[in-house]
């Protein structure tokens, strides 16, 4: 009986207990639902893509394209082969001698075909049919080697796409450069968004008097609700060429803007840097702040009784309470700093050197390479995974302490 | 004996002049942070009533409102773009509370279900569930954005766009639903629902009668916050949502194209909003905590 042995494996007796089969079975559909249909499908479809090599440009693009060309210019000799002889029928042997050649002439450069030169004029009509004739064969010929040329080209890269690891190994110096410089910025925002949080953190929850509890808690909430992308506007604003930053440089006279003297900061990664510490600073403050706040205080006035000093506290009474706290704000900062697409894209966009993200959105949306684009974000959330689990094993807590 | 415990380290702290530095200096290090936080904002909401058509405060032309309600010369042509004439801001606007309640419809019962669900289930399996559930909060919003958008122009044929985003979205709101719900079920007491299967309820009555009432609070929270998510949302809506736009989005690509104080405008707005909306849930809360306080006193 598979039905009875799955209920003794999960043991979900007590949910059967509780809900009964029916609504049991709607929260089991909607469950399995929400994660096979919007979380695991997709991501596989996208590991899936990932791992796909799909061969673009290179020779065998180049090889159509010429193909092409000859076939079309076969079509134009063809064409005026015909308008030829119609003219030699008619007899109007003078006036003929004009109008083909001279385009014949203008349709070669370029084509990169080589053919007879014609010097209209001193032709007759036969001659150029017969020129014409010759180079219509020399095209047949060519064109056969390079249709044969272009099969080739196209089997050879059917056999190299397929599954492979490929859209990595082939990720190029640059865009390896970015991810990686990528990491270790994320890495700086999370840390310096810890430094200067903590405090903060500690300050707020600590507080008191109720009525300032609550006004600091306000002065948090706000910000943080306030659009991540007006705080961006906010930011780039003030780090325009003619922003406040550069207006207060003239004022003190570090520059002079009557002669044009301006700092592009939007155009430094250091910007880029600074507005997202900005933009991601408060989900640092309130995962520290809930953890915070559940400490006793008299444990606190216990060990300063005991004689320890303010950072003995918070190194052994403070921060291991906190711990789960700084873990989910670390994850969330670093993970919202490594995926951003708001920050490097909006200030200073295009002027600075790329973000990973930007890598990302450039593959789906104008090289139009999926595949390649796939590969790029599997590498971005494979790193948040190891960032996630190098954090839990370093604070020495559980998925459920962090998702809380 | 507390008193004497208590002032002898607190003496040690103090200077020589009786001040206590540390706290001083704390007080200090607040000010800058809230100064950091709130002055960026506070120029963002004073350019939107400067004349000047590059948001700045350094440069002002005189106070206007024109950037809210457009402006118009004396023989009533229409002179300055405000917002009334930015059709595509609110046509975003439009696009984003559609997608709104299309996230709140989809993630409200998933979330539901899944708090039920891993409430219950005595199992190991329940720590790898709990974690699948959750994993959508904790992943880059761009890798939820792109695989969305890939599984369903692969597999249904549909090209990113409204559905998408609204899909996209889902996924990590209903995670956050769910932890909500998971939060509020913690608290509740089984014996109630003991007690009515004692006396004979159906598992459908006492659902029905115990449980969604006593989660009907949080149904209503978990829906303000979806809501207020999926407005916001930037980076799983711009990868998600292809050719179609959202009053974010919109907000992006305008600030891409060069700076205009009509976006200062929706600022202010959004400003305004957010405060209220700040200031109603910390007194909510206040009053509920007063509220707790005194049934335990």
């Amino acid at each position: 009986m598979p039905w009875s042995c799955a209920v003794e494996n999960w043991r979900v007796t007590s949910l059967l207990r509780s809900y009964g089969r029916m609504l049991g079975g709607l929260f089991v559909g909607l469950v399995a639902i929400w994660i096979v249909g919007l979380i695991v499908l997709p991501q596989i479809k996208m590991i899936e893509r990932a791992f796909i090599y799909e061969p673009k440009g290179g020779a065998a693009v180049q090889a159509q394209v010429d193909v092409d060309r000859i076939t079309q210019r076969l079509f134009t000799i063809q064409y005026d082969i015909k308008d030829l002889e119609k003219q030699a029928a008619e007899g109007d042997a003078g006036a003929g001698a004009y109008a083909p050649g001279a385009k014949i002439g203008e349709d070669n450069t370029g084509s990169g075909v080589a053919t007879p030169s014609i010097s209209g004029a001193s032709q007759t009509i036969e001659e150029q049919i017969a020129a014409l004739k010759t180079e219509e064969a020399e095209l047949q010929i060519r064109l056969v080697a390079l249709e044969a040329d272009e099969l080739r080209l196209k089997a050879e890269q059917e056999a190299a796409a397929g599954y492979s690891f490929r859209n990595f190994t082939t990720m190029n110096e640059i865009h390896f450069k970015i991810f990686v410089l990528t990491l270790l910025y994320s890495f700086c925002v999370t840390l310096i968004c810890f430094v200067v949080c903590y405090p903060i953190a500690y300050t707020v929850a600590q507080t008191t008097s109720r009525e300032r509890a609550a006004l600091l808690m306000l002065g948090l909430i706000i910000p943080y609700a306030i659009n991540e992308l007006l705080r961006i506007f906010a930011w780039v604003m003030i780090l325009a060429n003619k922003g406040i930053l550069n207006a207060g440089l003239d004022a003190i006279g570090v520059l002079d803007f009557s002669e044009g003297e301006t700092i592009r900061w939007v155009a430094s990664n250091g910007a880029v840097f600074c507005v997202m510490v900005y933009a991601y600073i408060l989900f640092m403050v309130f995962p520290i702040y809930n953890t915070i706040e559940t400490l006793d205080r008299n444990q606190i006035e216990a060990a300063r009784d005991l004689g320890a000093s303010t950072w003995r506290i918070h190194r052994r009474v403070v921060l291991p309470h906190a711990k789960p706290g700084v873990a989910v704000g670390s994850i969330m900062t670093f993970m919202l700093s490594a995926g951003s697409i708001a920050v490097p894209g909006l200030v200073g966009p295009g002027l600075h050197p790329d973000w990973f993200s930007q890598v990302i959105y450039r593959n789906f949306f104008e090289a139009g390479d999926w595949n390649v684009g796939s590969a790029y974000s599997l590498a971005l959330l494979v790193a948040c995974i190891i960032f996630i689990l190098i954090v839990m094993s370093v604070f020495k807590v559980g998925i459920r302490q962090i998702a809380r | 004996m507390t008193a004497l415990t208590q002032s002898a380290p607190a003496m040690q702290e103090k200077g020589a002049l009786g001040i206590d530095w540390s706290k001083i200096i704390l007080g200090i290090y607040m000010l800058i942070f809230f100064l950091y936080l709130f002055v960026p904002l506070l120029i963002m909401v004073a350019a939107a009533f400067n004349a000047n058509d590059t948001p700045s405060v350094t440069e002002w032309r005189g106070f206007t409102l024109d950037w809210f309600t457009g402006g118009y010369d004396a023989e009533g042509n229409l002179v300055v773009r405000g917002l009334p004439q930015e059709s595509r801001f609110l046509q975003g606007l439009w696009h984003s509370l559609l997608i709104a309640v299309g996230v709140i419809v989809i993630s409200i019962p998933l979330g539901l279900a899944g708090a039920l669900l891993l409430t219950r289930l005595e199992s190991n399996a329940s720590t790898l569930l709990y974690t699948i559930l959750v994993s959508p909060i904790l992943i880059p919003g761009i890798v939820l954005g792109v695989s969305t958008m890939i599984f369903w122009r692969d597999i249904f044929g549909v090209e990113a766009g409204l559905f998408t985003a609204m899909v996209a979205q889902s996924v990590f709101i209903a995670s956050y639903c769910m932890l909500l719900f998971m939060a509020r079920l913690q608290r509740q007491d089984r014996v109630l629902d003991e007690a009515a299967f004692d006396l004979g309820a159906s598992s459908f009555m006492v659902f029905r009668r115990i449980t969604l009432p006593f989660l009907a609070p949080t149904i209503a929270t978990a829906t303000v916050i979806a809501f207020l998510q999926s407005i916001e949302n930037y980076n799983t809506t711009f990868f998600a949502i292809g050719g179609s736009w959202t009053l974010v989005t919109e907000i992006g690509a305008r600030m891409r194209f060069g700076l205009s104080p009509v976006i200062n405008a929706i600022g202010v707005i959004f400003v305004v909003f957010t405060v209220i909306a700040a200031v109603t849930y910390v007194s909510l809360k206040r009053r509920e905590q007063a509220k707790a306080k005194a049934q335990k006193g």
